[in-house]
């Protein structure tokens, strides 16, 4: 082969390799515009008037009028605070009860272990309708409809076993001396918990307690039921701009809109969370 | 600087039994080696003195105080685990110094510097500090488990087969430099390995733990000159020692062992007069490869056999030769070139037998036993 015929073929070579990029490139943003386009044009929606709403041409006359009653016209905000503070308890609790229950599930052999952890993930397995009616009443009786810590507790059905599954997945991962050494080093158990085992297990317990939010977040069947006029979490809220004898979309666009935000930034913040890998290396093998 | 007493420990996973009633004393200062095969129950033995194992049975008294409900923190103890147990979200300096920083042991940073400076030095690891515990190999991982076991100055030290991962030339490095330290730290030493050289090298006293129970407690001279029974005759030694049954034989006045191959073997005085005084009962004859004599020309009363496998390891020759159905391990000068299949012929050094009873296989006695261990006889630990 001489040198010529190889430098030629070098460069062919690039010059696949860019169109190969480029088509690559192209085939991501189509995929992109594809998946994002529902959100797209929720944007836009809320930016038009009840009016325009059923064109599907991307000319109109855009008006602030959607936001200016979502946001001052109705207490959105305040629906959108209780919704944060029963997720943020919900996950909290998951978090505080949800890790020693994972801890125990992986560090302690005791009767039906396995059975308890699959019961546990089994409140996942049945829709939320099965269980709220029978819910509804027992909250009825016992004082619970409508508070917060009704709606924290019940939100338990849905954002713990997917944290004790996780999270419990990481403790089995850490050997049993990491934390054997630790105790000899001069540390009690909650330094040992603290220093030693929550940073090996932050990357899951902070993946999966995103998800709890989320979960909790986007929940409707329970507060539909078991809230009233007292608490009113942002996807019930949603639906008050379906009136009886009209939909606002553009409203319900803003509301959807405003309520996917937290959601986001969380997801932004903890990204490198999601990427697993810490505790590898640890231990020989 | 404190005394080791263990009293009737017993340790069940479930229906297996890890340990079996161990009691055992271990001096103050002693370096105390736990020798077995795997599975034995030597790490746990070890996990329970530190107290991250809790015995079902039994007491664990460290320097005279019962510690069965005190806490491994509380217990002055530092333990190289077998698999390091290194914190993986710390670097090399700050799993080192990780005793060093507890509430317990609290050091200011500018001693805890120079302390991690001085074990990393020791280990040779002194170049690795910043990094995690993932970007070491297994060699260098295990230094800093030793490393952070060695930072502070505890009653007890605790070692699980620091050495077992460690390349040959530094393990022979450290296991001197672990002696040289321990008699410069004054503190008590209980050290667990497989490798009977590390042990008879280090140990003070050896336990030969065997399925949860201690086989035989003494000094490596004990162990290797006066095994309690075939089971610890074959941990110590390389080659493994030889080990073949043997008839008792009467003529004339005299009593002789028939071994494989249809030779007599003569006796020392002492070990014919005390065979003399048993029954006719067969016998094993333990003896190393050192001490039998070989020749590849025919000699009178020598056992004859033929050459099986020959594998020169440097500085000697181990020859497996193959007398009828028994194959005999014996040592050869490194100048030894043996073809297989070639007649050898053999004669052990009966001063050098060990004769244990064929059927308990349990040592019974060797020739002036007392020049080689004093005048103590074998002790094996009481059983449960």
């Amino acid at each position: 082969m001489n040198t010529q015929e190889s430098a030629g073929a070098k460069q062919r070579r690039s010059a696949g390799k860019l169109t190969g990029a480029a088509l690559r490139n192209l085939g991501l943003c189509l995929y992109a515009l594809f998946a994002l386009f529902p959100l797209i044009w929720m944007i836009i929606c809320t930016f038009k008037s009840d009016a325009e709403m059923y064109n599907t041409v991307f000319r109109f006359t855009p008006t602030m009028e959607n936001y200016r009653a979502v946001l001052l016209g109705t207490d959105y905000f305040k629906a959108f605070l209780q919704n944060l503070v029963v997720s943020g308890g919900a996950v909290l609790l998951t978090v505080v009860a949800g890790v020693p229950a994972a801890y125990a599930l992986a560090r302690y052999d005791f009767k039906r272990k396995e059975g308890i952890a699959f019961q546990i993930l089994s409140f996942k397995f049945a829709p939320e309708i099965m269980v709220v009616l029978p819910v509804f009443l027992i909250f009825q009786k016992i004082g619970l409809y409508d508070t917060y810590f009704g709606l924290i507790w019940v939100y338990q059905v849905i954002t713990m076993p997917l944290l004790i599954w996780v999270v419990r997945g990481y403790f089995e991962e850490i050997s049993v001396e990491i934390e054997q050494a630790a105790q000899l080093d001069g540390y009690p158990w909650f330094q040992v918990f603290f220093k030693t085992l929550l940073p090996l297990i932050k990357p899951g317990l902070v993946a999966s307690g995103l998800l709890a939010f989320i979960f909790a977040w986007n929940s409707f069947t329970f507060p539909l039921v078991l809230s009233g006029f007292q608490i009113q979490t942002i996807t019930i809220t949603s639906l008050r701009y379906i009136a009886s004898d009209t939909i606002h979309y553009g409203q319900v666009a803003v509301a959807s809109m405003i309520a996917v935000l937290p959601e986001i930034v969380a997801c932004l913040f903890i990204q490198k969370h999601l990427v697993r890998g810490l505790s590898f290396g640890a231990v020989k093998g | 600087m404190a005394q080791i007493e263990l009293d009737g420990i017993t340790k069940k996973y479930g229906s297996n039994t890890a340990l079996d009633h161990v009691s055992l004393t271990i001096s103050d200062n002693e370096f105390f080696v736990l020798f077995g095969p795997a599975g034995a129950g030597k790490t746990t033995l070890l996990k329970t003195i530190a107290g991250v194992e809790f015995p079902q049975e039994g007491l664990v008294k460290i320097g005279g105080e019962i510690v069965n409900h005190v806490e491994p923190m509380n217990r002055n103890v530092s333990m190289v685990f077998e698999n390091y147990a290194l914190y993986p979200h710390l670097n090399v300096y700050d799993n080192i110094a990780s005793p060093l920083r507890s509430k317990l042991y609290r050091h200011d940073e500018d001693s805890i510097k120079s302390a991690v400076e001085r074990v990393t030095k020791m280990m040779r690891i002194d170049g690795l500090l910043g990094r995690k515990p993932s970007q070491l190999s297994n060699g260098q991982r295990q230094r800093v488990a030793i490393g952070r076991c060695l930072v502070r100055n505890p009653n007890v030290f605790l070692m699980d087969e620091p050495l077992a991962h460690l390349d040959a030339k530094l393990r022979h490095f450290m296991r001197s430099e672990l002696k040289e330290m321990q008699s410069s730290f004054n503190s008590t030493t209980i050290y667990v390995t497989h490798d009977y050289m590390e042990a008879m090298s280090l140990a003070d006293r050896i336990a030969v733990l065997n399925k949860g129970k201690i086989e035989q407690l003494g000094t490596s001279q004990e162990m290797y000159y006066t095994p309690c029974n075939e089971f610890v005759s074959t941990l110590f030694g390389e080659p493994e020692i030889n080990l073949f049954p043997a008839v008792p034989v009467r003529e004339n006045g005299r009593l002789r062992l028939s071994v494989p191959g249809g030779n007599l073997l003569s006796l020392e005085p002492d070990v014919e007069k005390l065979l003399g005084s048993r029954g006719d009962e067969a016998y094993d004859i333990g003896i190393r490869g050192g001490d039998i004599r070989f020749s590849f020309e025919p000699r009178d009363g020598w056992i004859a056999g033929t050459v099986y496998a020959s594998e020169p390891i440097g500085n000697k020759v181990i020859l497996t030769a193959e007398v009828g159905q028994t194959k005999i391990r014996v040592t050869a000068p490194n100048d030894t070139r043996a073809d297989l299949d070639q007649p050898v012929f053999l004669q052990p050094d009966m001063r050098n037998a060990i004769l244990f009873d064929a059927e308990k296989k349990t040592y019974l006695t060797r020739s002036r036993a007392e020049r080689l261990i004093g005048t103590k006889t074998p002790q094996t630990a009481a059983r449960g």
